[in-house]
This record gives structure tokens, sequence and C-alpha cells, in this order.
């Protein structure tokens, strides 16, 4: 079975609201598997853009998470802070909402929109990486000092310069690199053309041309060749005048024909090693050495850069990497010690003095644990501090706020009474008091301890395991990493020209005249497809798509269908794909949760869906939709949605239910299993319940693709 | 059905329909040269994707826009008439006339030419006149209708009961006064939330087309009212609540109410369905094949989804960039579609089948690759009986051949 994505576990979220408590959402799981799409699909109001909303963690204001888990990767997403959101809003979980028009901005041109994001990510990225990387360098630095390695200091600084000499040379290569395959392709196409038509290549693609043949004379393998290529990328405007005025263009051909030469030769090229070229240039010597092949200079520098520092510098840093090592060991065992011995205080019911007191003296036991030179962060240990202190005053509020609403309800009631008793019916209702489980959060703050204990010992036995050689050199690679981070800056131009590849990507003709557009210029789904270009900046893992077909006709909806398909399959996307016409998703989705009133009625694959639907609400979700051989009536589900506020004891939808069973008014069925992925909640399915057939119109929709699906095996 | 017979069951006739929007070189083609014809008692549907002209189309009929060139019939009346063919024709005589002059041409050459543009400024200015007057003379009609009818009564009827019928009389003459032919038609809109004023009730809403067309009698509007409200399956209660206190649907259905309040012949449901819920647009569309059946509604229905369409429709127009590409049956447009745009829009609608729909393949349409390169402006040609295709002579063959076997 595939990666899952994000799995969700037993949420439920309310909104507080002046007539009382909506349930949203009561009590759902699924799980998105990595390249897979999920389509949630159900009524407006049924809850589905309310979880969507509670997994980008941009709830309403009024929205209780009452109980539940979001996992992604190895963070509960209800329970992280808004910081460690920022990493993952975007840049891991993307969104594309309903209505294109009011989800871009209507006075900023669509290239500012599509790169705002891009550079300002990219800032903060730099910044932050800065900081990690000097952070790394002193701990290197003091546990090299514990360790008794003379001069560490000077080491470190050294090691600096080096990587940023080695980052400088690595990005500046990759991007020669990416330009100089783009040069090529570019040229390919253009010399097709002027060889098969004669026709006249616009501007635009000659300027694109020019800029790719002008960037890659970086890439240093060509530099014997950089003032060929650069000519001849200057040449090309002037020769494409000229071939426009003579009607004859070759020319510009062979200029082009230059260009992809050279472009090709340096992509033939293998990549320098750029670590050991670095090391090269800052301590031996400051111009590149003149070699045959690039495996030869890349042997030449590696031993050179070994001989100069490197071989040194990972012994020194060893020692440092090994003294860390021990001292949080030891730090672990004490903490642990400490944990263990406070836990009692968490226990029954106690006094709010004691545990605070407690907390503050588990906090600095506990940050110590935290081992300075750790590659992957262990984030349960960092955010103890504000996880406990989270806990304890959500137990503590949490009882104070128990006692105000039993009073407020005594109150209200009493009020109630009095007017009723007096004959009087009084137009307002009594709110129910809105509770909170103690228990459940006083059992929260003890897990945080728990749990840390757990995870404690579990690193200790890890750490008996390590090597020290290799963790270091997992150190270096990881400040190496980080460096490049810092140093990966993205231009102006940079952005420019990823942007335009992205609206490429997605659809859009003519991006390089379309980047200074403003929204207003573009239809609707070219609209849709730049906003999906917009959540695809950031390359994220999971798409989540709020209706992004609903504002738009069957031709174009059909198009950004297939285009969401094509980046799913291109980019390892998986998708949560929101909807209320099943007939939209029958393509694209590989499962289907069906929605209603909160609950997830019916959970399959699309085959399951389509082809055997169990419930009663699937069966009118599929019967309402005409297809194109339908003649009779439609199947119209009578009646609203269940008010949420005071949601019915029964199955939600028995109201509406032509196949209700008694049952069903009075007790909600529970999730049942037809086969291994497919679940339905109804009453219909359990051994006891009579046998109903589906309607006719689903029953006979399915017959026919049944027997269509005969013929195409056949 | 014989041709005459299909005549006289003419409802509303479009003839050669442009609207352009915008002048000179930014002139804006939203409909051009577009005709059909839409019977009594059936359900014509124009489908097209966004942008090509079904909604101008349907705004021109109703006289929200005026006209370009082209004629509208409703109820046998022209109601509006367009005038740039005309002028057009006018500025080519008189290109001709005076290239003749010049030439030293003929006399009854010039004088022909001389005449052709009399009577074309004749015709703007009956066009003209049909356009603007057309509601004035359905008046004079009406009263005169209303007067006949009485006098007939009035004959032999008792002192009392002449009393009444003067009074029922005068009351329906006032109507008559007010009264227009395009009330006869009448809209719904796409959006239930933007289309009812959100500070009226429902009552107002639904009686204030009656009101301004002088009908005071508090009675006789509160009748009307509850009555539509049954006809929609809402209840007597919601009369006088606000459009902001109903779902969506309920909200539709109030909208269909306001426009059949008016009894009107004609119904151009503009994308009544698209703003919807799925399991209300069910309800929707019951609500208006009821009353297509019980009323004998004709409805002239604008919409993008497809298998709606087919589901709802006598017969299906398809529009693309302003022109109607092809127009025939429903049954008919689904099993034979002829015109590569019918084509590509048939291939894009999602079906509720998981197998079938992986392996779907759209087929694109490109006007510049799938027709001929040809100076011939493709014309609305009948392939069969009832089928017509916009074409050009060679593709007219082509059809034709595919037709037939």
């Amino acid at each position: 079975m595939a990666e899952k994505k994000i799995s969700v576990k037993n949420l439920r979220i309310s909104f507080r609201t002046s007539n009382g408590k909506v349930q949203a959402v009561r009590d759902i799981s699924f799980d998105l598997y990595k390249g897979e799409t999920l389509a949630i699909v159900g009524e407006s109001g049924s809850g589905k853009s309310v979880t969507s909303k509670a997994i980008m963690g941009i709830s309403a204001g009024n929205a209780i998470v009452e109980n539940g888990k979001i996992l992604y990767g190895d963070k509960d997403l209800l329970k992280i802070s808004e910081e460690e959101f920022h990493e993952i809003r975007g840049d891991k979980i993307a969104m594309v909402f309903q209505d294109p028009l009011s989800s871009l901005n209507p006075i900023m041109r669509i290239g500012k929109q599509l790169t705002e994001a891009m550079l300002l990510k990219n800032k903060t990225a730099r910044k932050e990486s800065r900081k990690d990387m000097s952070e790394m360098l002193d701990a290197m630095k003091r546990k090299m000092d514990d360790a008794g390695v003379p001069d560490a200091g000077s080491y470190v600084s050294r090691f600096r310069n080096m990587e940023k000499t080695h980052a400088k040379l690595e990005s500046s290569y990759t991007d020669a690199l990416e330009l100089a395959k783009e040069a090529s392709a570019r040229a390919e196409n253009i010399l097709t053309r002027l060889a098969n038509d004669r026709e006249m290549v616009p501007s635009g693609d000659m300027g694109g041309l020019a800029h790719a043949g002008k960037g890659s004379i970086d890439y240093f393998v060509v530099r014997d060749r950089a003032s060929e290529m650069k000519a001849a990328a200057d040449s090309l405007s002037s020769l494409r005048r000229e071939a426009i005025k003579t009607g004859d263009n070759t020319k510009l051909s062979a200029a082009v024909q230059k260009i992809k030469e050279i472009a090709d030769e340096a992509i033939a090229f293998d990549v320098p090693n750029t670590f050991t070229l670095g090391c090269y240039l800052t301590f031996v010597d400051k111009e590149i050495p003149k070699t045959a092949s690039v495996a030869e200079l890349n042997k030449l520098t590696r031993e050179k850069a070994d001989a100069a520092f490197i071989t040194e510098f990972m012994e020194q840093a060893q020692k440092g990497v090994k003294q860390s090592l021990e001292e949080t060991d030891n730090n672990r065992k004490a903490a642990l010690e400490a944990l263990r011995k406070e836990l009692p205080v968490f226990t029954g019911e106690p006094k709010r003095e004691d545990v605070t007191a407690a907390v503050k003296r588990l906090k600095p036991v506990v940050a110590k644990c935290i081992n300075p030179l750790e590659v992957v962060k262990d984030s349960i240990t960092h955010t103890f501090g504000s996880s406990i202190d989270y806990a304890v005053d959500k137990y503590y509020s949490g009882i104070e706020n128990n006692k105000k609403e039993e009073l407020r309800y005594e109150k209200q009631k009493r009020k109630h009474d009095a007017l009723t008793a007096k004959g009087k019916a009084p137009e307002w209702s009594v709110i129910p008091a809105g509770l909170v489980d103690v228990d459940n959060l006083r059992s929260d703050m003890e897990g945080t301890i728990t749990e840390l204990i757990m995870h404690i010992e579990q690193q200790i036995e890890a750490n008996r395991a390590t090597n020290v050689e290799t963790r270091t050199l997992e150190v270096v690679d990881f400040m190496k990493d980080t460096e490049q981070r810092a140093a990966y800056r993205i231009t102006k131009s940079v952005a420019r020209e990823r942007a335009i590849k992205l609206m490429e990507s997605v659809g859009i003709d003519n991006p390089r005249r379309r980047y200074k557009q403003y929204p207003f210029e573009f239809s609707g789904g070219m609209r849709q497809r730049i906003v999906i270009a917009i959540a695809l900046t950031a390359n994220p893992d999971v798409l989540i798509c709020d209706e992004p077909t609903t504002a738009l006709d069957v031709t174009i909806q059909a198009q950004i269908l297939e285009l969401i398909n094509r980046l799913k399959e291109e980019r390892h996307l998986s998708v949560i794909f929101i909807t209320h016409d099943l007939g939209v998703v029958a393509n694209m989705a590989d499962r289907i949760a069906v929605m209603y009133a909160g609950k997830i009625v019916e959970y399959g694959t699309a085959r399951d869906i389509f082809y055997s639907p169990a419930h009663p609400y699937t069966w009118a979700l599929l019967s309402s939709v005409p297809d194109l051989d339908t003649k009779e009536k439609l199947e119209s589900i009578s009646g609203t949605p269940p008010n949420m506020i005071y949601p019915p004891k029964g199955d939600a939808f028995a109201d509406r239910n032509k196949y209700a069973l008694e049952i069903d008014f009075e007790e909600q069925p529970p999730m049942f299993r037809i086969t291994d992925t497919h679940f339905a909640a109804t009453w219909l399915l359990h051994p006891n319940a009579p046998k109903v057939d589906p309607p006719k119109i689903v029953m006979e929709r399915i017959a026919k693709m049944k027997a269509k699906r005969g013929e195409s095996n056949e | 059905m014989s041709d005459d017979k299909r005549d006289n069951d003419v409802l509303l006739k479009v003839e050669n329909l442009s609207m352009f929007f915008g002048k000179g070189d930014m002139v804006k083609k939203a409909v051009n040269d577009v005709s059909f014809e839409v019977r009594k008692g059936e359900v014509f549907g124009l489908v097209g994707e966004s942008g090509c002209g079904k909604t101008t189309t349907g705004r021109t009929i109703i006289k929200l826009y005026d006209a370009t060139s082209g004629n509208v019939w409703f109820d046998g009346k022209r109601i509006v008439a367009g005038t740039k063919s005309y002028y057009d024709e006018i500025k080519a005589q008189k290109a001709r006339r005076k290239q003749l002059v010049k030439d030293g041409g003929a006399q009854d050459q010039i004088a022909a030419c001389d005449e052709k543009i009399a009577q074309m400024r004749a015709e703007i200015r009956k066009a003209k006149y049909d356009h603007n007057h057309c509601d004035d003379d359905f008046r004079v009609e009406e009263k005169k209708r209303i007067e006949e009818k009485f006098t007939e009564l009035l004959k032999d009827a008792s002192p009392e009961e002449a009393a009444k019928l003067r009074k029922q009389m005068r009351r329906e003459l006032k109507v008559a006064a007010h009264s227009k032919l395009v009330t006869q038609i009448q809209m719904i809109y796409q959006d239930p939330v933007a289309s009812l004023d959100p500070r009226m009730t429902v009552r107002e809403i639904i009686s204030e087309g009656l009101i301004i067309q002088g009908i005071r009698d508090k009675k006789y509007l509160q009748d009307q009212v509850y009555e539509m409200l049954d006809t929609v399956g809402l209840v007597h209660e919601h009369a006088d609540r606000y459009p902001h206190e109903f779902s969506g649907g309920q909200r539709q259905r109030i909208g269909i109410a306001r426009s059949v309040v008016m009894k009107p012949k004609l119904i151009i449901a503009d994308e009544p369905i698209s703003a919807l819920d799925v399991s209300i647009r069910a309800q929707v569309i019951n609500l208006l094949n009821e009353l297509r059946e019980t009323m004998g509604m004709t409805i002239l229905f604008i919409a993008h989804d497809l298998s709606v369409v087919k589901y709802f429709s006598d017969r299906i127009g398809v529009m693309y960039f302003g022109n109607l590409v092809e127009m025939t049956d429903s049954d008919e447009l689904f099993r034979h579609p002829l015109h590569p745009y019918t084509r590509s829009l048939l291939s894009a609608i999602p079906l509720p089948d998981p197998d079938t729909e992986k392996n779907r393949v759209r087929i694109r349409y490109n006007p510049l690759l799938d027709h001929e390169k040809t100076d011939e402006e493709p014309q609305l040609r009948e392939v069969c009986p009832g089928h017509f295709v916009r074409c050009t002579e060679k593709e007219f063959i082509a059809y034709r051949k595919q037709v037939s076997e």
C-alpha cells in the first residue's frame, strides 16, 4: 500500500454561534495516499469545505476543534503553532479555491501574483538558513573546544569560507546548466520552424533563446566558447530583422545552430564536483585548473582538497560530534529521571501551583536533552515547553469555563421554567451548556509527559547504535545543504523565468505576453489555470481543490480536470478534490468519500462508489443528475439538510430517506464494512435489515455501464 | 407535420439576428447572423461555452439590448428589428451607383439603384417603427379585443350584470393600457442570490410585475401570489419572508414564480441551474418540467451543461463564437453530431462511470484545423430534415454523405 500523506482521524469540528453550537464535522476519518486523488462529495453545508480548511489551518475564527487528529508526516496539524504552519501552508499543502475571479487580486499583474510568493519565501528561507548555519557552526566550535581541539575557531571559519565558495559555484552551475538545456530545446524548435515553413519566428521566441544562451555561458566547461555563444546570442535580433527584410534566413539559422551546438556540448559534459572544487579554489589556487575532462578535474581537486583541509577538518569535527553525543546522552538520562519523578504531580486532581512549579523545573532539564549537532530536529523535545504550557492552560481554563457554563445554564433554565410556568411561551430556547471534557484534557497534559519519556528512551537507544564517523558526515552534509539554501537566491528575473515556465505547464499560450496582464484580461478557465499555477509555485505535495470547476462550463471544466490530472502525474501530487457533482470525479478520483451532515456516509474507491453504491444518499446523488439517456422524472432529494445545532438522534439522512428503517430514527448507524476498501454507514447493510435495491434509475445506469465495460473488454 | 402547420405553430422566430458591441475596429460580434424558430410548447436549448453569445441572444430577444441587425418575430409580430443590414445595403448601392455614373452606365441600372435605396430607406423606417412601437400597436389591439368582447357580452345582460361587467371591463382596459408585448416573454436568471432584491419580501417580488401592469386590487394580487407559491412548491407563509431566509433552490423557485405570474407565453431561462447544488438542480428541473406540462409553457433554455439540456430540451442549438453551428432535435444531435465543435462539446461531458471516464478522449476543436481553408463564408444548411449545420458547400456534401451512411 502506498504511503499515507494525510491521515484524518475522528475529526470533530463545531462552530460557536449566537444560537448555539453548530456541529459541522462529526467524527470523520479518512486517509490520503501519496499520488492519489481523494474526492470529497456532498451538498453545500455537509462539512466538506470545513474539513479542507482545517487541513489548511484556515478555519474560521469561531471554529472549535473538539476532537481528532490530522496527521501530516510526523506532525498533527491541529496541534502545531501558527509559525510551524507557515512552513506547511502553501509550501507543502496548497489550495485552489472555487471562484477564480475572487481568489486573484484584480489590481495586480498576473506575473507579480505568481512571483510574489517565490520571492518572499526565498527571502525568509535564506534568512533562516543563514541563522541555522551560524548556530550549527557555533555549536560545532563549542563542542570542539570542549573536546580539547586546539584552535577550533579557525577550523570552523575556514570551513565556512569554503562552503560559501562551494554554494556560489553550485548554484551558478545548476542555473547555467538549466539554461543551456533550455537554449538547446528552444534552438531546436526554432530551427525546425525555420527549415519547414520558412516562416519568420516571432521576436519573443528569439528573445527567449538569446536569454537562455547568454545565461548558460557561465557554465564553466564552455568558458572557452563563452565569447562565441555571447556573440551569437547578441546577433540574433539584428539577424532576424535582416532576414525579414531580405526574406533569406540562412544567416539566422546558422546563428541558432551555433547556439544549439555550444549548448549541447555543455550539456554533454559531466557536472564537476563543486564541493572539492570550492575547497580547491579557497585553499589551493584561485584559478580553475586546466584538465582534459571533468572526471580528471574532479580527481585532481579531490586529492588537493583532501590534502589541504578536508581530511584534517573531518578528524577534528569527529571529536566534537563525539563529545556532543556523550553530553546529550548524560543529559537525557538525567531528564528521564526528573520526568519520572514529576509525573505523579499530573495525576489525580492536581493544583495549578504544583503543576506550574513542576513544569518550571522540567523545562530547563528537557531543553538540555537537545543535541546541538542534530541533523533532524527532534520536534517533540523542541516543542515540549510550548505544548505542556498549552495543555496546562487548556485544562485549567476548561475547569473554569465549565463552572461558568453551568451557572449560565442554570440561570437561563430557571428563567425559562418560570416563564413557561406563567403560561407564556418564550421566543428563545435554553442553549445547552457547552461543557468541556476535563478528564480528557487532564490526560492530554499527562500524555505530553509520558510521550516525552518514551521518546527520550527511544533516543537513548538509538544513540547507542550511532556511528560517530557517519554522524559527522551527516552533520557536514547538512551544513553543506544549509549553506546552499542560504546562497540560493531567487532574483526577480529567475522568478520571472520560473513563473513563465509554470504558466506554460498549466497550458497558457504566449506566457511572456500574458505575464504582464491583469486578471480581468483572462477568461474564466485561464484564470483558474493561473490560480493553479500560483498554488504550484512552491512545489507542494498535497493540493486541495475546493470546487475548482463549479464556476466553469463543460469544455473548460474538462480542460481543468485534465490539467489537474496531468500535474498530479508529473509532480506526484496527492489531491483532495472537493465537489458536489459526482459526475465530475469519476474521471480523476481514486477514492471517494461521500459526506452528509458532517459525517462520511460512504467511503470507497471510485469503482465501489459508482458500480456498487450502498448508501441511500449516494443513490440519491447519483439519480439526481440526468445523464444522456435519462428520460423519466429525476429523483430529487426532498427536504433540506438537518439543522446542525440540534443534530438528529438517529441517521441524519433518515428524514429525507425513502428507504429509512425505524432504527434510522433511533440510533446512528455504524460504518459497515462491505469490502476491504468500501465502507458505508447505513442500517440497510445490517444482516437483519430487509433487502433493498437502489432506485431503478441507478440500477439501470449501473447495468448499462457494466454492459459497456463488458463490450470493451471483449 | 406539414410546412404550413409548422409556420402556424411558431411562437418565436429569430431571423439573422446580430448583436455587435463597440464601434469601428473594436467591434465585437457577440451574436452574428443567428436564425432559429421556437414552436409553441417546446423547449429549445441553446448551448455553448461561456462567451459564445448565448446569453446575449436571450437578452436581445427580450429587448434588453437593441439588436444591430435582423428581426425577432414573436407571436406573429415583429418585436425586434435591427437596421445595420439595410444601411449596409444602401452603402453598397450608393457605391455601385457612383461607379455606374462614372462609367457612364445605363440609365435604367442607375434608376434600379435609386429604387433599391428608397426601398431600403422605407425598410429602415418600418424597422424603427416596429422596434419602438410594437407595444403601442399591441395595446391598441388589446383594447379593441376587450371592447369587442364586452360589447358582445353587454348586449344581452341584465342591468346588475351589466354594471359588474362594465367594472370588469374598466379593469381589463386599464391593464391593457399598461400592457406590453414583451412582458409575455419572461426571464429566469442564473444567480438566484443576485437576481432577487434583498429588501423586498417574496410577496412584493412576485406581485411587482402585476402592480406595474396597473393592478391595484389587493385581493386579486394576494390570490395570484398564493397560487404561484403553490405552483412552485412553496407555502403561503413564505410570502412575507425575505430572500435571504431561503435556500438556493427555494430562491430559484421564487425567481421562477416571479416570471410565471405574468402568464408569459415564452420563458427565457438563462442558466437557471448552473449556480445550484446537484440535489437542488433536480428539484428545479422537475419544477420547470411540471410547469411546462401543466401550463403549456414554451421555454428557451440557455445552459452549458449538456446532459441537462439533453434531458430537458426538444431541440438544441449549439453556438460557437456568436454563430449557430448546429441545430436539430436533441436525440438526433447526440446520436449524429456533425459539426466538429459539437463533437468536441459532447466529448467533454463528464459521466458518472469511472472506467469509461478513464479512457475518455476529449476531442479538441480548432477552427483553423478542422475546416478546410476557403474564402466561402459558411452558412447554416439543412443536411437532413430538421438538422441544420453551419458549413460550406463542400462540407455540406460531405455531411450529407455521412448522414446517408
